[in-house]
């Protein structure tokens, strides 16, 4: 029965492992979706369409929490962190609005 | 064994080449009536009451409170959450309202209803003899050549969301796999139109209607080849929002300095009733024709594609034209009206959460709807059909 039961654990874990390095690219680039999503469309909540801080928040949060805010009104950027990576996006013009600045 | 295995494999087969004969005739796109005196706004709509121009404001207030009525939990972002409201009739503003902090002055996201204004950057280049339709889009645009299959993809193709590009479009439903998402916050953010570019292909270019952000944000990396990095920098400013006397207005580009023509327009909600006038006016705006002629009727016509679309049930939901939508049916493939309740000629310009565009050359109406809706709450059947009866003559 144990033996079944290890056997089971390593299939799975190796099925795991395949999925993983086929779908690599995917899986790489995910955790950073929520601090850029959150920073950018935070950024043109506030500095594009001008809402309020709290709205902004509401309307740029996600199911996955983040760790990390800074709305840095002297420099026009928003700066969050989730899921252990950081990004930063920036309001450049009226015309341009806001465009992600990091990596 | 062996047998039960070889007849699933057929039972798979048969289900992937599905049904493509046709269910019944043309779509019917019927031409747009030429306006005797239409009225320009300069700078401003003239604003007058409904009955003047054959309204019920009674009846409109049920518009109004479809609209406007909180259904959902307001911090769970739940229910119908209109932010504006905007109904003009004979060129003239019948209605105006705000919620959630919104006002005449703010811009607000217009999501994918950027795509339909994308997709008036391409009347203009057209007009202006830059680009063909049947162009390939290889022609100006250098990653589009990375093989011959790719190479057979034209403007054509991607105006009519048909590229055959393997995208994948799911926000919220499917955000590993999701190529929208990937393209605008992760892997393709730097330069979204060669990431789109760089996709395999799924299907022959021009046979099959995918709805897909790639194409749009290829298309506006190929107008950037097309004018030069000076000249594109202006162009919807110079081309499209000057002329019509639209001052307030965003366009955010992704790192390359495209235009992210797939998302991310903002525009005030009677600055873009002033784009809906512009195809109401089959193009022409203050007398001067700005989209070339028969534009406005290939924006209403549903893309040729769907012919050779195999049968799904998601198929139903949109009639996709040229970057914009009809209401007129695809019979071809059983495709009924995705607004059975409003005139047959309405097109429109639709996003992400709830963002509107109508026009319905019929009533002579143009309804612009901003939101913040996170589910389905908003039915677009239901409230046209309050609009369309609120007019009475």
């Amino acid at each position: 029965m144990k033996r079944k039961i290890s056997v089971i654990l390593s299939l799975l874990f190796l099925f795991i492992l395949f999925w993983a390095q086929w779908n690599w690219k995917h899986l790489s680039s995910f955790p950073s979706i929520i601090s850029s999503f959150y920073s950018k469309e935070y950024c043109s909540c506030y500095f594009v369409m001008q809402l309020s801080e709290e709205q902004c928040h509401d309307f740029a949060r996600q199911w996955v929490p983040i760790s990390e805010f800074k709305l840095d009104k002297e420099n026009t950027s928003v700066t969050v962190k989730g899921l252990g990576r950081t990004n930063t996006a920036k309001y450049l013009s009226k015309e341009y609005g806001c465009t992600l600045v990091t990596e | 064994m062996k047998r039960s295995l070889i007849f699933l494999l057929l039972l798979t087969f048969l289900q992937c080449s599905k049904d493509l004969s046709p269910f019944g005739g043309e779509p019917e796109v019927t031409t747009l009536n030429p306006r005797l005196k239409p009225e320009w706004p300069n700078p401003n709509w003239k604003v007058v009451p409904p009955e003047s121009v054959g309204v019920s404001t009674n009846k409109l207030k049920l518009a109004e409170e479809y609209a406007f009525t909180r259904t959902g939990d307001e911090t769970d972002r739940k229910g119908r959450r209109t932010d504006a409201l905007v109904i003009l009739r004979n060129g003239k503003l019948i209605y105006e309202k705000y919620a959630r902090n919104f006002s005449e002055d703010k811009v607000h996201l217009t999501w994918s209803v950027s795509k339909s204004i994308l997709q008036t950057m391409y009347g203009i280049a057209v007009k202006a003899g830059l680009v063909k339709l049947d162009d390939p889009g290889y022609y100006h645009y250098e990653p589009l050549s990375r093989d011959e299959a790719h190479k057979k993809i034209t403007i054509r193709h991607l105006l009519n969301m048909s590229s055959g590009l393997a995208a994948e479009e799911g926000y919220e439903s499917g955000p590993l796999k999701s190529s929208v998402i990937a393209m605008l916050y992760t892997r393709g953010r730097k330069d979204m139109g060669s990431f789109c570019a760089g996709l395999p292909l799924r299907a022959e270019p021009g046979t099959q209607v995918y709805y897909s952000s790639c194409d749009t944000n290829i298309l506006s990396a190929i107008l950037k080849k097309v004018y030069g990095v000076e000249e594109y920098d202006k162009l919807p400013f110079e081309k499209i929002f000057k002329p019509l006397g639209i001052t307030n207005v965003t366009f955010e580009r992704d790192g390359s300095g495209t235009y992210i023509g797939s998302s991310y327009l903002y525009m005030t909600a009677k600055d873009l009733a002033k784009i809906g006038y512009l195809y109401l006016n089959d193009g022409v705006w203050n007398g001067e024709r700005l989209l070339p002629e028969g534009w406005v009727q290939f924006t209403r016509t549903p893309a040729p594609g769907y012919k050779t679309t195999p049968y799904s049930e998601d198929l139903a939901e949109d009639n996709y034209t040229a970057h914009w939508y009809a209401n007129t049916g695809v019979p071809e493939r059983g495709i009924h009206e995705p607004w059975p309740d409003a005139p047959k000629d309405t097109f429109a310009g639709l996003g992400h959460w709830g963002q509107m565009l109508y026009v319905i050359p019929s009533l002579d109406l143009i309804i612009v709807r901003f939101g913040d809706d996170r589910e389905k709450a908003f039915i677009k059947n239901d409230f046209l059909k309050l609009v369309k009866e609120s007019v009475i003559r």
